[in-house]
């Protein structure tokens, strides 16, 4: 019988053991640093242009509020970045499960000894950390340069702490779409595809009443994930992620129900 | 149907990703949208059919409970989240704080006469709505508010009847009377309720004018017009008073706002003042040092001797041109009524100041010191000093000590309960400075304490300014190099080795 701990081992081993997570990882972390910085040079610029000598320095009234840091910079990026992970998640967990599935790998893991629960722990555990990683070397950049310019943190870790939220909610969207298919191209496009129509609703709302459009505010992704660029953490913002995290695992777990009975 | 599926969602990601980038609905994203939507559903359809021949009545249940444990889950994420709401735990990380509110502005949400509606009018992509929203969502939380938002475009009606001039502007609704603000802060939000709670001024306050006295309608720096837009915010009706043109002060007067006279009043409308004073009045006074109005004298009778020179404080920084000393930052603040709220934290900005004496005219009278200088502080008689460039002050043998800058009164007499307050400064309440540290705190809430509206005295909200200083382009150029390539560098590398070594296994 193998242990939880060491199947999260194994599932440690076997992502790190593919180029794939390290190129999702340079990706990201590249984007990042390039979002980042040219939004950044940007904001510079346009400030200084505000700030020339004509228009009366940096301590005149010329330079409207909106070009500040956070505007100008932290909120596009998160923008910018929020859609990065929906393309680059999916891609990270499209094999988790459809990889066993397709190689039959997921019926040894179960003789093993280990409970579907336990299965399903341990990846998105592996999983969630993956995102945590990925999100902490994308933001290595941003923090060096913000701590450069001599400004607090807070507001960074509160972006941090939004876009790995953000990540985590699209892994579990990703897993569960991965652990109903032995293909892996289906897990990423579907994972992407439920991903698009739980990004936001705020089109709909001409076409439905005001509750409705409440509603579908309330379990979108971007309204939720976008508070958190404001530099407010707001703890139904972080449970309504666990929350989807925890919808993901028992769909993932209901998908062994289903290759139990044969289906 | 597994190909129906596969094609169905794909369609379904392009045509919102054509929308998401785009912002409309193209043909493209239409066709794809209503395909991927008929091809998935057509597909889920097949799947469902499938299922009903799967496995025997022993299977049912093993499926059943399948989907039981993802109704759970949902149902518990569902009520997580709702206990979240209730718990309403949110932590502010923003550089300015800018989403904590001010008790002031508390205080105005739990006084209000009834719920307030606080449409915010907008326009799309107006990056401004994003900070409005988050605020009005905190004063939502914080009271009866009921936020929702509108295209301007969509209520053309709305713009005429409430004067929408431009994209975020929010309109504050309760009963019949509304507020529009444009360019919402808390500071404008705090004041468009403090408007909406009351129908009527409740005090009337007179101004001296006549002989130099600072002006109320004057906007400029050294102006008042601040002070006065803000007494008016707060409940009180200001109404301008000749010196020379008045032998009484009207009983309808509930209080005197002296701001520095630069000349002496006449005699009659001191002895004036003196009366009302016996009768129950009460006085803000502002005095500026080496000045002789009169208004000295009669704080003298009342036990409030102002000294002759001029306050050096050296524990205060250089303030623009000016020495070190002239300018003292207080914070320290005896424990008196109009200074609840104020701390060592909380600081208040004053400018070429006077101290005073304290003595008590009469048994039952009590005069108190209310705001002090740092006990490195010392009186320099010389007020030339006040004209002063570029010099240390030396404090010599003088006697150093705690002086206090602004002091209050109680005198009951045979007409009733005489209140003053007087501040050894008016500089501290003009434009150029009421809005620096909690200078506007202290000013009001004196007035508010004179008057006895004890329970309007408070802390309101401050300007947070924006960050909007550049980080420095080199340095950040510097780690980009350093840092934002190398990471992914490094990561790359990993990854190839890794694929290499898988390669050669």
């Amino acid at each position: 019988m193998i242990s939880l701990r060491a199947l999260i081992r194994k599932e440690f081993t076997t992502l790190f053991g593919a180029p794939t997570a390290y190129l999702t990882l340079t990706m990201v972390a590249l984007v990042t640093a390039l979002i980042f910085f040219d939004h950044l040079r940007l904001y510079n610029q346009i400030l200084f242009v505000y700030a020339s000598t004509t228009m009366g320095g940096f301590a005149s009234d010329t330079i409207p509020e909106y070009i500040n840091l956070w505007d100008s910079v932290f909120f596009p990026v998160m923008e910018a970045l929020g859609l990065t992970l929906i393309g680059a998640v999916p891609l990270v967990t499209m094999r988790v499960f459809a990889e066993e599935r397709s190689r039959g790998t997921d019926e040894l893991l179960l003789t093993s000894g280990l409970t579907p629960n336990r299965i399903v722990l341990a990846k998105f555990l592996v999983t969630f950390l993956f995102v945590v990683l990925m999100m902490s070397v994308s933001f290595v950049y941003p923090a060096t340069a913000i701590e450069g310019g001599g400004l607090g943190f807070e507001h960074l870790a509160a972006v941090f702490v939004g876009l790995t939220l953000h990540g985590i909610g699209l892994a579990a969207i990703g897993l569960a779409c991965s652990a109903f298919t032995s293909s892996q191209l289906v897990a990423a496009v579907s994972g992407w595809a439920v991903a698009f129509v739980l990004w936001d609703f705020s089109w709909m709302s001409p076409f439905v009443s005001e509750g409705v459009a409440t509603f579908l505010e309330e379990i979108a992704l971007h309204p939720r994930y976008g508070a958190f660029s404001e530099g407010v953490v707001a703890l139904e913002n972080v449970v309504y992620f666990v929350g989807l995290a925890l919808v993901g695992m028992a769909l993932a777990r209901l998908s062994f129900d289903l290759r139990r009975v044969g289906s | 149907m597994r190909e129906l599926a596969l094609a169905g969602l794909v369609s379904i990601v392009f045509g919102l990703g054509s929308f998401y980038a785009t912002d409309h609905f193209g043909a493209f994203s239409i066709a794809n949208l209503v395909f991927g939507g008929g091809a998935t559903l057509v597909a889920l359809a097949l799947g469902a059919r499938r299922m009903r021949f799967v496995g025997g009545p022993h299977s049912r249940p093993v499926i059943l409970r399948g989907v039981a444990r993802v109704a759970g889950a949902f149902v518990i994420a569902v009520l997580l989240e709702r206990a979240a709401v209730l718990a309403d735990v949110h932590l502010d990380w923003t550089f300015e704080q800018r989403y904590e509110l001010a008790p002031a502005t508390r205080k105005a949400l739990a006084e209000l006469p009834g719920p307030v509606t606080a449409p915010l009018y907008k326009e799309d992509f107006d990056p401004r709505i994003r900070h409005t929203r988050t605020l009005l969502q905190t004063l939502a939380r914080a009271g009866p508010v009921k936020v929702r938002e509108l295209r301007i475009e969509d209520v053309p009606e709305d713009e005429d009847r409430f004067g929408i001039g431009s994209s975020n502007s929010v309109v504050l609704e309760v009963g019949s009377r509304y507020e529009t603000v444009e360019r919402p802060t808390e500071g404008a939000l705090y004041e468009a309720l403090y408007r909406l709670r009351q129908t009527r001024a409740v005090r009337t306050l007179a101004i001296l004018r006549g002989e130099g006295e600072g002006d109320p309608n004057d906007t400029r720096e050294l102006g008042y017009s601040g002070l006065a837009a803000a007494l008016e915010t707060e409940g009180y009706a200001l109404r301008s008073v000749v010196s020379a043109a008045l032998a009484e002060i009207p009983d309808d007067v509930d209080g005197i706002l002296s701001i520095a006279p630069q000349r002496r009043l006449p005699d009659g409308f001191l002895a004036a003042v003196r009366r009302y004073l016996d009768r129950g009045g009460r006085l803000v006074a502002f005095l500026e040092p080496g000045v002789d109005s009169g208004i000295e004298e009669i704080l003298a009778d009342f036990g409030i001797e102002p000294d002759a020179g001029v306050l050096i404080d050296p524990a205060s920084g250089a303030f623009g041109d000016r020495p070190r000393g002239l300018d003292p930052i207080a914070y320290n603040y005896e424990s008196h009524p109009l200074t609840r709220g104020l701390n060592a934290d909380r600081m208040t900005f004053f400018s070429g100041v006077r101290s005073f004496r304290l003595r008590k005219p009469r048994p039952g009278d009590e005069v108190r010191r209310v705001v002090l200088a740092s006990p490195r502080s010392w009186l320099d008689p010389d007020l030339s000093v006040l004209k002063a460039h570029k010099r240390e002050f030396d404090a010599g043998d003088a006697r150093l000590d705690y002086y206090p800058i602004a002091v209050a009164g109680i005198y009951p007499r045979a007409g009733g309960e005489a209140r003053i307050v007087a501040f050894g400064d008016s500089d501290f309440a003009s434009n150029r400075y009421l809005r620096a540290l909690y200078n506007l705190d202290l000013t009001l809430n004196a007035v508010h304490w004179a008057l006895e509206r004890e329970p309007e005295i408070t802390l309101r909200p401050k300007i947070r300014d924006t960050v909007q200083f550049p980080l420095p382009v080199e340095s950040t150029l510097e780690t980009f190099y350093g840092v934002g390539l190398l990471v992914p560098q490094l990561l790359l590398i990993a990854g190839g080795i890794v694929w290499l070594r898988g390669r050669s296994a």
